[in-house]
């Protein structure tokens, strides 16, 4: 019997998940957004006392299932049943009136209230503005309330004081206030650093233990493995695993499943040897990076490691004129490349690949096809006149070929998932016809699994055709796989260089200063 | 293929037209019903008049929406233009003086732009400047009051002469329908001004020259509203410092009415074409009504706030859920 088995048969006193009614379960849930079928046919069921882990692709229909069942989306077909009753949500509020509680990923405090007054927001929502004196909350009752979730903060302190970490204990502490049957938690680590996120688990852990069902979505399969006593796996919006103990699945398997066919891992050509295309000379940006000098070959993909705060991210922003330079020079083919301005750059054939969508990729509201050409919009007119039919023949076979679902290129950008955005914004760069290098910042950030190994197979794409490839990411492990050599920065500046294959353990232990 | 297949293309076309064409169908048939003598071929030409003006600020105001601006200092282009215009008929003579006309817009815009791309100053603020200094400058140029044109053809010819059988203005304003939809639509530029008003950031690391298309976009938006400045010029046969003070205001809810967002990066031209007619049509069914011009205003006002209302309700209802509740 494994460790979890044990844990959670510790946590689980009587009764097992068959035996014991449901908390809350959806069955044969179909949504259809237009043409779009989000869900067709999904099936969730939540049990008290255990976390349940919901797993899929970007598209595959989570957010829209769990949409439904804290009743921000209607479902076209397909019951809920809450207990033993029948549950129909008109409204969050009405799923909130029932015991289900969200936890959104974007936080939904209320920064310069205190910590007591944001513990009562619900109970002042739920009531009319005019109708009635708030409840009065003493300080013992909101130190009873936080110490819920083992936090041990004053609570007349202003939200806004708090770590990023204690604000989503406030807020899940403010959903258990109410008589919460169900906790539904939307990537409630995407923005936790490690030390928080085993915070949180001891958290989700004890809110477990007295009886709640817990519903965990996350990319990250270490975190499901943790933390998990059960999984669901959703594919094309339907059920393709419906609740099965966690320690039944590997991790592969979850992968194949989300998936729908197996991984193999790829290995990226050696660059030529020599060729060398980008030259980098005594980089600096005060406080950030110092002093940078490497260089890149055509056809090999570089990493560039750090931790955040190392200024590996903005060293390699700084690539393509996205980060301001005090001094030091670069040159792309021999020619000198200006710093600081991202529109010579791209002149040159520089392309940038950015990570924050939102901030800094996609633009809301223009369909895919013109979110994929807008770095080409030069080479596709004749005189400032736009070639339509141009554009679709440079754009459409690229969209075919990272499998962009749906495959719908005058589809407003907002309307696909976060993977598929991104692989539109990798064909923004692919796309160009002279690309020399091209610089991506956490290119897989917040994507699943299967656009993962698209976005990965765009950089070697890219590297193959003959460019430059220079990479940030968050996941060393990525990186690792992903790059030829990779450079470990520490504090500003490069403190090693390694070839790959190297072990993640070496590369990490230079970006920590740890002795290797 | 089936026999039906046309009428599916037809169908979805229809289903992509603005909301805001429909309004104007609607309005147009209400209005034909209820207002005696409105639809007229007399009466028509009329609103198509009065809508020319409005079109050409309007489609000025369009560019600079989309980039995700707003220009407000249109109402002191107008007059600046009118004051410039007039002043110099009697040296150079009409054809250059409508140009030195127009080269005063280009300079307003540029100033704009180049203060709203350059210094990263907020348009609000910058047009607003614009507006309120550009009135104080047409005035001191011709004193406080208006100068009377000398008799020029040319000038007279822009209000009250024929162009391919159509009254000069509408010619002018079917003309610049025809710039506006092509720049928007089929121009690298007119693309640009897309990109930059629905993700700034984006734009710029996408590569894209941003303060260039800032800058073209005030510029270009003061020519359009030139082009009404100069053909109010010619009918009231002066230069007026205070020239048509709503212009950039009726403009602005003209857009809005038709379906732009305030907030850049969308908006088409027939939007703007269907919002310029829905509000010249209301005003002058008010007029045909006997209504007091202040019923206009309210109209106007109100519609303005619904046609906004309207689109947020739209926008709203399918993401509204996680995020929004």
């Amino acid at each position: 019997m494994s460790s979890l088995e044990q844990r959670a048969e510790a946590a689980r006193p009587v009764g097992t998940w068959d035996e014991a009614p449901a908390a809350l379960s959806a069955t044969g849930v179909v949504k259809s957004f237009g043409a779009t079928r989000a869900l067709r046919g999904a099936t969730l069921a939540l049990y008290p006392a255990e976390v349940h882990a919901l797993v899929g692709e970007n598209g595959a229909g989570k957010s829209t299932l769990v949409k439904i069942l804290v009743g921000a989306l209607q479902p076209d077909a397909g019951t809920l049943v809450l207990g033993e009753a029948p549950l129909h949500l008109g409204s969050v509020r009405d799923a909130v009136a029932a015991g289900i509680v969200p936890v959104y990923q974007h936080l939904t405090l209320m920064p310069h209230l205190s910590v007591t007054e944001n513990l009562l927001a619900f109970e002042l929502a739920a009531g009319s503005p005019l109708r009635g004196r708030p409840r009065r909350c003493t300080p013992a009752d909101a130190r009873a309330m936080l110490a819920q979730v083992g936090l041990d903060v004053d609570p007349r302190a202003p939200v806004g004081r708090l770590s990023l970490a204690e604000r989503q204990l406030v807020e899940i502490a403010r959903g258990l206030g109410r008589d919460c049957k169900v906790l539904v938690l939307d990537e409630p680590t995407a923005a936790l650093h490690r030390g928080e996120v085993d915070r949180l688990f001891a958290a989700i852990r004890r809110i477990r233990d007295r009886g709640t069902a817990v519903l965990f979505i996350s990319h990250k399969l270490g975190e499901i493995e943790e933390i998990a006593d059960r999984v669901s796996v959703l594919r094309d919006g339907q059920s393709v695993l419906e609740g099965s103990p966690r320690a039944a699945v590997s991790s592969r398997t979850l992968i194949e499943l989300m998936i729908g066919h197996g991984v193999e891992a790829g290995r990226i050509p050696a660059p030529p040897a020599d060729a060398e295309t980008l030259r980098v000379e005594g980089l600096t940006a005060p406080g950030v990076f110092a002093d940078l000098a490497f260089s890149v070959r055509r056809g090999e993909i570089l990493g560039l490691a750090g931790l955040v705060g190392s200024g590996a991210l903005e060293a390699a922003a700084a690539l393509a004129g996205a980060f301001p330079v005090r001094q030091g020079s670069l040159r792309l083919d021999g020619q000198p490349l200006p710093t600081g301005d991202p529109v010579a750059a791209h002149r040159a054939g520089v392309a940038l690949l950015p990570g924050e969508r939102e901030a800094a990729g996609v633009f809301p509201g223009l369909s895919a096809l013109t979110n994929a050409s807008a770095s080409t919009l030069g080479e596709l007119a004749s005189f400032g006149w736009l070639r339509g039919r141009r554009e679709r023949e440079r754009i459409l076979p690229w969209l075919h070929r990272l499998s962009v679902n749906p495959m719908a290129p005058g589809l407003p950008i907002e309307r696909f998932s976060g993977g598929n955005q991104q692989k539109v914004l990798a064909i923004r760069s692919l796309a160009m016809a002279g690309m020399k290098l091209l610089a991506a910042l956490d290119p897989t950030r917040g994507v699943d699994v299967g656009a993962r190994a698209v976005i990965h197979e765009a950089l070697a794409h890219a590297a193959a055709g003959g460019a430059a490839v220079v990479v940030y990411s968050s996941d060393l492990e990525e990186l690792v796989a992903l790059s030829h050599r990779v450079l470990a920065m520490r504090e500003g500046r490069i403190v090693a260089r390694f070839s790959t294959p190297v072990a993640t353990s070496s590369v990490l232990a230079a970006l920590t200063g740890a002795a290797p | 293929m089936t026999a039906s297949a046309p009428i599916a293309v037809i169908r979805t076309r229809l289903a992509a037209a603005p909301a805001s064409l429909y309004a104007l169908a609607l309005l147009f048939l209400v209005l034909a019903l209820v207002v005696p003598r409105f639809a007229t071929v007399g009466n028509l030409t009329n609103v198509a008049r009065v809508a020319a003006i409005l079109a050409l600020a309007a489609f000025g105001q369009a560019v600079v929406l989309v980039t995700g601006g707003i220009d407000f200092s249109s109402g002191s282009s107008v007059a600046l233009t009118s004051v410039v215009t007039v002043l110099l008929v009697p040296s150079l003579g009409a054809s250059e003086a409508l140009l030195a006309g127009c080269l005063t817009a280009v300079a307003i815009g540029a100033v704009n732009g180049s203060l709203v791309a350059w210094l990263e100053l907020p348009p609000f603020l910058v047009t607003l400047g614009m507006l309120i200094a550009g009135h104080g400058l047409a005035s001191l140029l011709v004193g406080g009051v208006p100068l009377e044109a000398p008799a020029s053809l040319g000038l007279s010819r822009l209000s009250q002469g024929t162009a391919g059988g159509l009254p000069v203005p509408i010619a002018v304003a079917a003309v610049a329908f025809a710039v506006f939809l092509v720049l928007l639509r089929r121009t690298v530029l007119g693309r640009t001004w897309y990109l930059v008003g629905s993700n700034a950031r984006a734009a710029r690391l996408a590569g894209l020259d941003v303060r260039q298309s800032l800058l073209l976009a005030y510029v270009v938006g003061s020519l359009f509203v030139a082009a009404a400045g100069l053909i109010l010029t010619a009918r009231v046969s002066s230069g007026q410092p205070n020239l048509y003070p709503s212009l950039p205001f009726e403009a602005i809810a003209a857009c809005a009415i038709g379906g732009v967002p305030l907030t850049g990066g969308a908006g088409t031209p027939a939007q703007v074409l269907a919002g310029v007619l829905i509000v010249a049509m209301i005003q002058n069914a008010v007029v045909l009504l006997n209504f007091s011009p202040s019923i206009q205003l309210m109209l106007i006002g109100g519609l303005t706030v619904g046609a906004v209302l309207v689109q947020q309700v739209a926008w709203r209802r399918p993401s509204r859920a996680w995020s929004a509740s």
